[in-house]
């Protein structure tokens, strides 16, 4: 099940890459150093937030064809938005886990 | 009228979103619950759950069940009336009609078969015209043999038109008003882009911990914001599917002579004969067709299923069949149609790869109609189309929330209103949802007209909830907290939970077997989806009991975003 | 006679405007979709393909000039202008039609 396999991982990097850019804009409400001493973090983070988005779009292309694929990927978007901002607001702590920087 | 640009669009977001999101909650909601129409069929129709089943042979199966289908006598006693001559001879008795078109339709997720009749009118007042008095049926496509039609498919002929068209056929009225609340949709997304000016700095922000207000104007824009491309296209789409039928009919209007004059262009170039040659002509083997059509699909590199079958002109010269293909692979819907002479079984005519409109137009009305095989997208797509009834539902609360104090000091009503009318909109539509699955299965099997009681239970329900909201909100009244919503959250759960135990009780698909012993994910999926929602339900009423003990403190949050909203 | 005619105006701007907005919104936009299937028709495009994009092009005309009709100044301008555009392209898709089809088959 090559397909679904592909899935997953679209949906895993489409859910990393949302946390990633979550982090970069409410640094605030994650990490204990304030977002105004972070600004190289935030950036790196913000860049490979985009970078996983992408990929999430090309893994979502190699499981379906471009037209389905099209479909999963915004709605993959959607949901992963949805799952960081409730994660955000009720257990913050979890986004830190995620966090690739040791930048606390 | 308007002192600025913004000021109007937020006139128009708060004011056409209040009196029309009343019917997109429903559009939304219930069109969450027709992405799984099928599998809500085979929970209400026990005797249907058996696996999908791909088109049956004509020759044995289909044939003799073509022949038993008898014209509707609803039909023929509206429409026989009015196409038939009697200058020219005495009408010709329901059961006598000679078939003219036969049709069988199904998709990789039906277990059982919708096949329907075209019958021909003798002796019509218009020759050319198209007189048919239809006759339909759903069949066991193992054995051929007839489902009991009184009974009611919930998803697919209740839940799914009520996301279109409210179940109101007078004069098409429900579609009518679904297509200006799409509309609206489509100017509520856009003014509300305009309002939220943080629109990306505030992407992921919810904050359940503030004033009311406040967390609830992060949930409305948050739910807006990360759903808007399916907010958008399937508001847009939907609007689309109907557009030329409905909304926009040119090709029946002032456009129908050049209609008129392409649809003979278009006979000539296909070669398949829009009318019938009076000539008497056998029917070759169908079944020879469809291996036929199988083969060319498969010749180029598509999955080969028949979804769609069609004979035209039966018993004519001109007859001919048309054979699609179910288009579970794609988006696009289905298609690559091939033709054949019904008296040879010679090929008259395959379709080309379409021109890039119409494979857009059917790129857009797939996407919304989902004929397509991914159970994954179809799971994200109830997530967007509940997004866009938590969406709207904030919508009215913040509605209510903002003006309660103000109503609440001055005497006024007005949030009252609202907000019995929002409850019976959120908790009412669910509780009518759930209530017709328990009537399912309360009501006895052999009850006559077992459908017509169900719809009678669901319209009550939903009545009584709007009933019990405007009696219990004497407190919106004075700026507190309505308890019909609490009530009726622990009624949702109530129903919930009943209809999965009336489930396994009376059809012994317990989810055990559903899932586990003898897997059946249709109704296991239903039965998970109503012990999810039973337990949202409970959270959610026990949050409320907290918040009607301890209001927090209200206070506008921020004074210009709020002012705009 | 001027003061109590703008007066009345104003009492009824709000409603005109919502009319207006909604059935005007929707005599234009259909004569609209009536018009451009003409006209891609008469550029050589097959009816339905036609009619087809002339559907999705309709539908954004009418969001378009819904929100048009609140966020412009007079309620007057957009009673009068959704109408006379109506009728404009209704007139222009007949003529076209007539010609079309005096092209023959």
């Amino acid at each position: 099940m090559p397909e679904s396999l592909w899935l997953i991982i679209a949906a895993v990097l489409s859910l990393t890459g949302m946390t990633w850019l979550a982090l970069a804009m409410h640094w605030d409400q994650v990490m204990p150093r304030p977002a105004s001493r972070a600004d190289a973090p935030r950036r790196t983070l913000r860049g490979f937030g985009t970078v996983m988005l992408a990929a999430s779009a090309v893994a979502s292309m190699l499981a379906d064809r471009p037209s389905m694929a099209v479909l999963v990927w915004f709605m993959l978007l959607a949901a992963s938005a949805l799952t960081v901002a409730l994660a955000l607001a009720w257990r913050p702590a979890l986004l830190r886990v995620l966090c690739p920087l040791r930048a606390h | 009228m308007f002192a600025n640009f913004r000021q109007s669009m937020a006139w128009l977001h708060t004011w056409f979103g209040l009196v029309l999101g009343y019917v997109l909650m429903s559009c939304f909601f219930f069109g969450a619950l027709s992405v799984f129409d099928r599998e809500i069929d085979r929970w209400a129709l026990p005797e249907t759950r058996f696996a999908p089943q791909p088109m049956p042979s004509f020759d044995k199966v289909l044939a003799p069940a073509f022949a038993r289908l008898e014209a509707d006598p609803a039909d023929y006693a509206l429409n026989m009336p009015a196409m038939h001559d009697p200058a020219k001879g005495p009408q010709t008795p329901r059961l006598s009609l000679p078939a003219d078109e036969y049709w069988a339709y199904t998709t990789h997720r039906d277990p059982v078969l919708a096949i329907g009749a075209g019958f021909r009118v003798p002796l019509a007042k218009d020759p050319d015209g198209h007189n048919h008095i239809h006759g339909n049926a759903t069949i066991d496509p193992r054995s051929g043999a007839a489902v009991p039609s009184d009974q009611l498919k919930i998803g697919s002929q209740w839940f799914y038109p009520m996301h279109y068209s409210l179940n109101w056929q007078w004069r098409n009225m429900g579609i009518f008003i679904v297509g200006l609340a799409g509309l609206v949709m489509l100017a509520a997304l856009v003014t509300g882009v305009i309002m939220h000016r943080k629109f990306f700095r505030e992407f992921f922000t919810f904050r359940p911990a503030k004033q009311t207000q406040r967390s609830l104007l992060d949930l409305h824009n948050l739910t807006g914001v990360v759903a808007l491309p399916f907010h958008f296209f399937f508001a847009f789409t939907g609007l689309l599917i109907f557009a030329g039928f409905y909304y926009f009919p040119v090709s029946q209007f002032q456009l129908k002579p050049l209609h008129d004059q392409h649809e003979i262009i278009e006979a000539r170039e296909t070669g398949l004969p829009h009318a019938r040659a009076g000539i008497p002509a056998p029917l070759a083997s169908v079944d020879a067709m469809m291996a036929e059509a199988r083969r060319r699909w498969a010749a180029r590199d598509m999955a080969g299923e028949v979804g769609f079958l069609q004979l035209q002109h039966m018993g004519d010269a001109n007859g001919y069949v048309s054979i699609y293909r179910a288009g579970s692979d794609r988006v696009a819907l289905v298609g690559e149609a091939i033709h054949f002479k019904a008296s040879t079984g010679e090929v008259l005519r395959e379709e080309p790869p379409r021109a890039p409109v119409p494979a857009l137009n059917e790129f857009l009305a797939g996407l919304h109609l989902q004929h397509f095989e991914h159970w994954l997208l179809r799971w994200l797509y109830v997530l967007g189309g509940l997004l866009g009834c938590v969406c709207i539902a904030t919508g009215f609360i913040f509605f209510v929330e903002k003006r309660k104090q103000q109503h609440a000091r001055s005497g006024l009503q007005g949030a009252r209103v609202v907000d019995a009318l929002a409850v019976g909109c959120v908790t009412g539509m669910i509780i009518a949802a759930i209530g017709i699955l328990v009537a399912n299965r309360l009501l006895p099997a052999g009850l006559t007209d077992k459908g017509a009681w169900e719809q009678q239970i669901f319209w009550g329900l939903w009545a009584l909830s709007f009933v019990h909201a405007a009696l219990r909100g004497a407190p919106v009244a004075q700026a507190r907290i309505n308890p019909a919503w609490r009530e009726q959250c622990w009624t949702i759960a109530a129903l919930a939970l009943a209809a999965v135990a009336l489930n396994a009780i009376t059809t012994g698909d317990h989810l055990l077997k559903t899932l586990f012993l003898d897997p059946y994910l249709a109704v296991a999926g239903v039965d998970l989806s109503l012990l999810v929602c039973a337990g949202l339900a409970i959270a959610a009423a026990l949050k409320l009991a907290r918040r009607e003990r301890h209001p927090v403190a209200m206070g506008a949050a921020d004074p210009v975003e709020v002012a705009n909203a | 006679m001027t003061i109590p005619l703008t007066a009345s105006l104003r009492k009824f701007s709000l409603p005109l405007r919502i009319l207006a907005a909604i059935l005007g919104g929707w005599a234009f936009s259909w004569s609209f979709v009536a018009c451009s299937t003409t006209v891609l028709v008469g550029l050589g495009m097959p009816f339905h393909d036609a009619e087809t994009a002339s559907l999705m092009l309709g539908l954004l005309a009418f969001l378009t000039v819904f929100l048009w009709a609140f966020a412009t100044r007079s309620a007057l301008r957009v009673a009068t202008a959704l109408p006379v555009g109506a009728l404009l392209f209704h007139v222009v898709a007949l003529l076209l039609q007539r010609q079309i089809l005096s092209w023959g088959l």
